[in-house]
């Protein structure tokens, strides 16, 4: 079951080529992280998924609908969340979400009851009456938010929905994302990376325009490995028969007691320890011990999105 | 057609929650109230002269007032339109929403309209006093009102489609401006250029003024309504190929 299904999506800015041959699927009722350095082409790839962004080539199905030619109905099942949640400052927020729910083809005896909803579930009940233009930040973040949610969309596609937001506020936001898989499929983008890994179940991992990680987090941690070697011999030696090895990013060393060393070995995205461990034994170094080191989201992250020439993102040339 | 209605009910409400919008309809009926005064005062002091010219003439045609008001009022009405939505980003949310291409720019439009006509309706009460005076063709006055309504039409489709073609809402204003002082000048040439000519016979066909002037008469000219009704389609469908071009180019 493909929610969203995004084949060899390839989009150009002029000459500037924003994404490049991604695809991914999210499976519906999953909660998915979206991820990667800024410019890696979060937000372009999820406004080509809303329908306000044409694409330069590829195939993006969303709620099995083409985004393109079959546009209404795609954007039909889809509530979305902008970057900047822009909102027309004039209204009040009951007045807006309703708007937004005729608009979307809410029947009208439903109206009332799911903007009241909506607006529970994003915790703006208590500015109902404000005027958008008179609240703050982090309320008018939460606005769109239950604007994406108004007419209970089948897909949510949120663009950092808990930028501006207070950690009170992250937190229920956070509550509220947990509560929509399973009868919605989400797709958020994020800097968060705690959040990742309190709301999500899987992630897609953009670096540079192209896919670098996509699957569980499990998979997401294996994808950039750390294994800790302990062995016979000497720290400057060993670091640098294991750095040799194709694969390897980063390697510590550092002595045990005489004449054992203990080894931190980064590893490329899914690459194996094996031939570090090979390496090492042929130069003449007993392998006591290989473990794997669980990393954290954060070291995940950055073995995936940064390159080893150690530019930091793929912002525009 | 999807989200015509939704979109339209809103466009009147951001209209009339702004300032600008009262000030538009006060000065507006300042002026015509003015224009109605002058007019009444004219007619009963010079009634020697009135034989020649009706007082929806007076009103309606022949009087630079009536092209002041469209050229004040036009611009500032429509330049918000799209450009504030792109300049704010409401423009991602609008369209984003199950809404197709023509019903979001003829909502706008008809909404701008319906304010139009709206504004123009308290000065019906100036043609039932000079009724009750005697002396007025209702037919005439009804072509004076059509002539009005299409020739209003026509600069606010102009309107809407410089609003679109721009984030920047002064730029629209000017646009519109400078469109319907051009579209005025065009129809002053029918007062320069000599009789008989081509080009006079170009200028007379496009006059908003020689337009304005004989459905005063009571003169309804299918040509002219067929002029003004390209004045307003031609810009919509402008629009809305502009607004497609926006995402898709
Ligand atoms: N309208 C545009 N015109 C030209 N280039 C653009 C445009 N929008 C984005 N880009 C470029 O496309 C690339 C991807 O941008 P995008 O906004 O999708 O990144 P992002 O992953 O959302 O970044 P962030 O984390 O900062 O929000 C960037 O290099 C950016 O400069
Ligand atoms: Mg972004």
């Amino acid at each position: 079951m493909t929610a969203i299904a995004v084949d060899k999506l390839t989009k150009r800015y002029g000459t500037h080529l924003a994404i490049h041959d991604v695809s991914f699927t999210v499976p519906r009722g999953s909660i998915t992280g979206f991820l990667g350095p800024n410019g890696a082409g979060k937000t372009t790839t999820l406004r080509i998924l809303a329908g306000s962004l044409g694409k330069t080539s590829g195939t993006v199905t969303v709620a099995g609908f083409d985004v393109e030619t079959s546009s209404l109905e795609a954007r039909a099942r889809i509530g979305y969340l902008p970057e900047q949640a822009p909102l027309y400052p004039e209204m009040r927020v009951v007045e807006y979400l309703t708007f937004r729910a005729e608009l979307k083809g809410v029947a009208r005896r439903d109206r009332r009851a799911w903007v009241d909803e909506a607006m529970e579930k994003a915790v703006v009940g208590g500015v109902r009456d404000a005027m958008i233009g008179k609240l703050s930040k982090g309320y008018r973040q939460r606005v769109g938010l239950a604007d994406a949610l108004v007419a209970r969309p089948e897909i949510v596609l949120l663009d950092e929905p808990t930028a501006g937001l207070d950690p009170n506020q992250i937190h229920e936001v956070r509550a509220l994302l947990r509560g929509l898989g399973g009868a919605h499929t989400v797709l958020l983008s994020t800097h968060v990376l705690s959040e990742v890994e309190a709301s999500c179940d899987r992630v897609v991992v953009l670096a540079r325009g192209e896919l670098v990680a996509e699957g569980s987090l499990e998979v997401l941690h294996a994808a950039a490995g750390s294994f800790v070697v302990v062995l016979r011999g000497e720290p400057e030696a060993a670091r640098t028969v294991a750095s040799a090895v194709a694969d390897v990013t980063r390697v510590e060393a550092s002595s045990v007691d005489e004449g054992t060393t203990r080894l931190v070995v980064h590893l490329a995205a899914s690459a194996s320890i094996d031939p570090v461990v090979a390496a090492l034994v042929s130069a003449g170094m007993g392998v006591r011990e290989v473990s794997p080191v669980r990393t954290s989201l954060e070291e995940a992250f950055r073995a995936l999105t940064l390159t080893d020439k150690g530019d930091e993102t793929g912002a525009s040339s | 057609m999807r989200g015509f209605w939704p979109i339209f009910k809103r466009e009147l409400f951001a209209f009339f929650v702004t300032p600008l919008a009262w000030v538009l309809l006060t000065v507006f009926l300042l002026v015509q109230g003015a224009h109605f005064f002058l007019l009444v005062d004219h007619l009963s002091t010079v009634t020697a002269d009135a034989g020649d010219q009706t007082p929806l003439e007076a009103f309606f045609g022949d009087t630079v007032v009536l092209y002041l008001v469209l050229f004040l009022l036009v611009p500032p009405m429509t330049m918000r339109l799209f450009a504030e939505e792109r300049r704010s980003g409401t423009i991602e949310t609008l369209m984003t929403a199950p809404v197709s291409v023509p019903a979001v720019v003829l909502a706008k439009y008809a909404a701008a309209l319906v304010t139009y006509i709206a504004m123009w309706l308290p000065t019906v009460l100036y043609v039932l006093i000079l009724a009750r005076t005697g002396g007025i063709d209702l037919h005439a006055a009804a072509a004076s009102y059509l002539g009005v309504i299409v020739v209003g039409a026509g600069y606010l489709a102009i309107g809407l489609f410089m609003s679109a073609l721009t984030r920047s809402q002064f730029l629209a204003l000017l646009g519109t401006a400078l469109v319907v002082l051009l579209l005025f000048l065009v129809g002053m040439g029918e007062f320069v250029t000599r009789d008989g000519t081509t080009l006079h016979d170009v200028c007379v066909h496009l006059s908003v003024w020689s337009t304005m002037t004989e459905m005063a008469r009571g003169v309804v000219d299918s040509r002219r309504l067929v002029w003004g009704a390209t004045l307003i389609v031609l810009p919509l469908f402008g629009t809305v190929r502009v607004v497609d071009a926006w995402a898709w180019g």
